[in-house]
């Protein structure tokens, strides 16, 4: 039961305030989409089905340049990663279907799986405002890292020539490793999800 | 014998040029009156739309350049809080310039009245307000935007932008297939996928220089900045440019761009990776006009590129040069240019009364917004003005432009890590009455001149003034600059070849066929050495060796009727009369006008007419 599963596991973040938004949302919607899906429709926890791995939720747009940009190095972490860590690339916005999802991600070249959240259920749970934002989730559910994938953007339209910083992949290496993750949020540039209806 | 072929360089630095959104589409926007009881009561339709219109739609239309459309209401809702934030920061509408008393064309800057609307509708929450208040959409032109052009030519070949990595750069060859001299009132880029083209250059190459850079013919290269040769007397005087949302804008009347035939256009493009493998084929349409140039504009480059040594972590590093103008000119258009690095650009002129006006000044100067700014109206500039520049540049580790991690010691160069300070101008010479000299070329020599004096160890620098000093005769200080600037680059062919052309014109032969020979042997697909060497060898009376180099220029450039006529002329003089009518005859097919070719042929046929 998809709806059942998500507030079990804010629950266990303890982070009240979310599940009170979570909580508000969900009284305003039907019951079957409390939860992300994925693009046959089925309902998806991603935390639930991490299988004791670090969950990585990757925050997209189609059209937005930033995260589109990103994606090289995204599928790449998501491979150099793979036996510790699951990737999932959310896409927020509600009016962007499944078909299109595929679309971008075969122009892309993601072999990532995709999740749609048109109701924002992963977005509260990542804390997540931009895309492309990153959220790092311990095997138990728990909110270890959200922001920036790395400081390649300095804001929407200065780019360094590269990333001299990089907060994802510290933050998923630490996660793996069951350390401490040196960094628990860093803001992100790219485009507001709020903006999406 | 005609006179030597002179091969002359103007190394222009390729402008790399651009900025975004341009071309003021609804020119009259209402200006917000936030003083209004409405204020408060910020709509779309009476208060976002005309700004939206104006400032982003340019580039935020199906087809251009922006990722997204801003066209409608709901487009603009649903970007509404990026907006406000992006231009609350004057990341968009990007221009670089800040407001000063000379009205630049298509600006964009957006007053601070303008941007408080965004996040005052953003707060308001984004109310769309009533029907009769929206202003009509703009209407932009899907096709070619001066309508079909009379000439439309495609890159040869395309070229594959890689999905992730650094910023590149590309120059795609155009060769024009024009069979006499055409003018042009109006060239349209359009660069092909216009979300990797960050900003396009077009440059005139009339030596074909360019493509000896090409590893296949058509493959087109890599490269930031170019260096192109070109006549010393056939300055550069357009700036053809494109960045994202550019309407192409016919030039003045009187100032259109003259194309010959063999001359090259070389596109100089700045392409960002966009996540995926993409291709791009640029293609170009040009308008002709039948009303050849009556008013020649001149483009001068104020420069310090000697001085830039900039330590590693220097966040405060200071560059200057200042010119005095000679000539009157009227001020058209200014381009600066540096790298990565700076942060601050300052032009200014100071004028003979002891006033100084700023010209352009940029605070935070991006690589990626670049552009050349058009002054609405002329400024007139007198004689006498110093015009300068001042840049600074930034290379600590918060410049987050930066090339390089942890910063280095950093210098001029035509690589993206290197540096430039440049400061373009456009400027036409007011004319001027009974005096003969071309103004233009008093101001070319004087620049020419000021640049040598900067940088005495410049080879670009010598090499110009001593073109500029030839063509107007003065052969003794021009062959003094052709070689210093041969001891700073040995072997050259280029130079090796002006040097000998000028030893030509002073009648040194045997110092001309030395360098000549040099060139030639330097660079052997080089038709001017070949040719030049022909004429002093002839001029010298080694017909036989003259013939052979003649051939040579023959065969690397079969249309050309000057070589035509002068190995007829060769072949005549070493007894070879049969062969010579034959290439005299060609001379004259090539070009019925020409008068050596007429004269030796008509000695020729008499001659032989006898029995």
């Amino acid at each position: 039961m998809p709806s059942r599963i998500a507030r079990t596991s804010q629950i266990s973040f303890g982070v009240a305030l979310l599940l009170l938004g979570v909580w508000q949302i969900s009284a305003a919607l039907p019951r079957q989409l409390q939860s992300a899906i994925d693009l046959d429709g089925k309902a998806i926890d991603p935390l639930q089905a991490a299988q004791g791995k670090t969950t990585v939720l990757i925050f997209v747009r189609t059209d937005c340049p930033i995260s589109n940009r990103y994606a090289p190095l995204l599928q790449h972490l998501s491979e150099t990663y793979a036996s510790g860590s699951k990737f999932w690339l959310v896409y927020p916005d509600k009016k962007t279907s499944a078909r299109e999802i595929r679309a971008h991600l075969a122009q892309y070249n993601y072999k990532i799986s995709a999740l749609r959240d048109p109701e924002r259920v992963l977005v509260k749970r990542a804390s997540a405002t931009i895309t492309p934002e990153a959220a790092v989730f311990d095997s138990q559910g728990r909110l270890l890292y959200h922001g920036r994938i790395d400081n390649w953007y300095e804001d929407a339209s200065r780019a360094r020539p590269a990333a001299t910083t990089h907060e994802l992949q510290n933050a998923v290496e630490a996660a793996i490793n069951g350390k401490p993750v040196p960094l628990a949020n860093a803001s992100a540039v790219g485009c507001y999800i709020a903006d999406l209806e | 014998m005609s006179a030597s072929r002179k091969t002359f360089a103007l190394f222009c630095a390729g402008f790399t040029i651009a900025a975004f959104c341009a071309s003021g589409f609804l020119r009259a926007h209402t200006a917000p009156n936030t003083n209004s009881p409405e204020a408060h009561g910020v709509t779309f339709n009476r208060d976002i739309a005309p700004l939206v219109f104006r400032t982003c739609a340019p580039c935020h239309h199906p087809g251009e350049a922006g990722p997204f459309s801003l066209l409608t209401y709901g487009d603009v809702k649903s970007h509404a809080r990026q907006i406000a934030d992006v231009t609350q920061k004057r990341i968009m509408p990007p221009w670089l310039p800040e407001p000063s008393e000379w009205k630049l064309s298509d600006d964009l800057h957006l007053t601070a009245e303008e941007i408080a609307l965004f996040h005052n509708w953003v707060e308001a929450g984004m109310p769309e307000g009533i029907p009769v208040d929206l202003p009509p959409a703009p209407h932009f032109n899907p096709g070619w935007h001066l309508g079909k052009p009379d000439l439309i030519l495609h890159a040869d070949s395309s070229f594959e932008v890689p999905a992730s990595g650094s910023d590149v750069y590309w120059n795609f060859i155009f060769r024009l297939p024009l069979e006499k001299t055409r003018w042009v009132k109006a060239i349209e880029i359009r660069p092909g996928e216009r979300r990797l083209v960050h900003h396009a250059n077009l440059i005139v190459d009339r030596s074909q220089s360019s493509r000896r850079q090409e590893k296949i013919p058509g493959s087109g290269f890599a490269g930031m900045e170019l260096q192109i040769e070109s006549e010393a007397f056939d300055p550069d005087g357009h700036f053809l440019f494109w960045k994202p949302g550019t309407i192409p804008e016919p030039e003045p009347r009187g100032m259109a761009l003259r194309l010959d035939p063999r001359n090259d256009l070389v596109l100089n493009a700045h392409l960002q990776p966009s996540g995926k493998v993409e291709k791009i084929q640029p293609a170009i349409g040009i308008y002709f006009t039948d009303e050849a140039a009556t008013k020649f504009p001149l483009l001068l480059q104020l420069e310090n590129d000697r001085e830039l040594d900039i330590p590693a972590g220097d966040e405060n590093f200071v560059v200057m040069d200042e010119f005095v103008l000679p000539e009157a000119v009227s001020l058209l258009a200014i381009y600066p240019h540096a790298h990565y690095l700076c942060r601050d650009m300052l032009a200014q002129a100071r004028f003979p009364s002891g006033e100084t006006k700023t010209l352009l000044h940029i605070s935070r100067w991006d690589l990626n917004w670049q552009a050349v700014f058009r002054y609405a109206a002329p400024i007139d500039i007198p004689a006498g003005t110093t015009v300068s520049m001042r840049y600074r540049y930034d290379n600590s580790a918060s410049n987050p432009a930066n090339p390089n991690t942890p910063p280095q010691r950093v210098m001029a160069g035509n690589r993206a890590s290197d540096e430039m300070a440049h400061l373009w101008l456009q400027v036409l010479p007011q004319s001027r009455t009974g005096e003969s000299e071309d103004p233009r070329r008093v101001l070319q020599e004087s620049i020419a001149r000021h640049h040598v004096e900067n940088n005495p160890d410049d080879f670009e620098a010598h090499y110009n003034l001593a073109a500029m000093l030839q063509a107007r005769g003065d052969l003794a200080p021009s062959i003094a600059h052709y070689q210093r600037a041969l001891a700073l680059r040995p072997g050259d062919a280029t130079v090796e070849n002006a040097l000998g052309g000028a030893y030509l014109a002073a009648g040194e032969l045997p110092q001309a066929i030395a360098h000549l020979s040099a060139a030639a042997k330097a660079r052997a697909d080089y038709f001017d050495p070949h040719y030049n060497l022909g004429l002093a060898l002839a001029t010298s009376g080694q017909f036989p060796q003259a013939i052979v180099e003649l051939r040579a220029a023959v065969k690397l450039r079969p249309q050309d009727a000057d070589a035509e006529a002068n190995l007829g002329g060769a072949l005549a003089a070493n007894g070879e009369t049969q062969e010579a009518i034959t290439h005299l005859r060609r001379a004259l097919e090539l070009n019925p006008q020409h008068a050596l070719a007429r004269e030796n042929l008509e000695v020729l046929l008499k001659g032989t007419s006898k029995p």
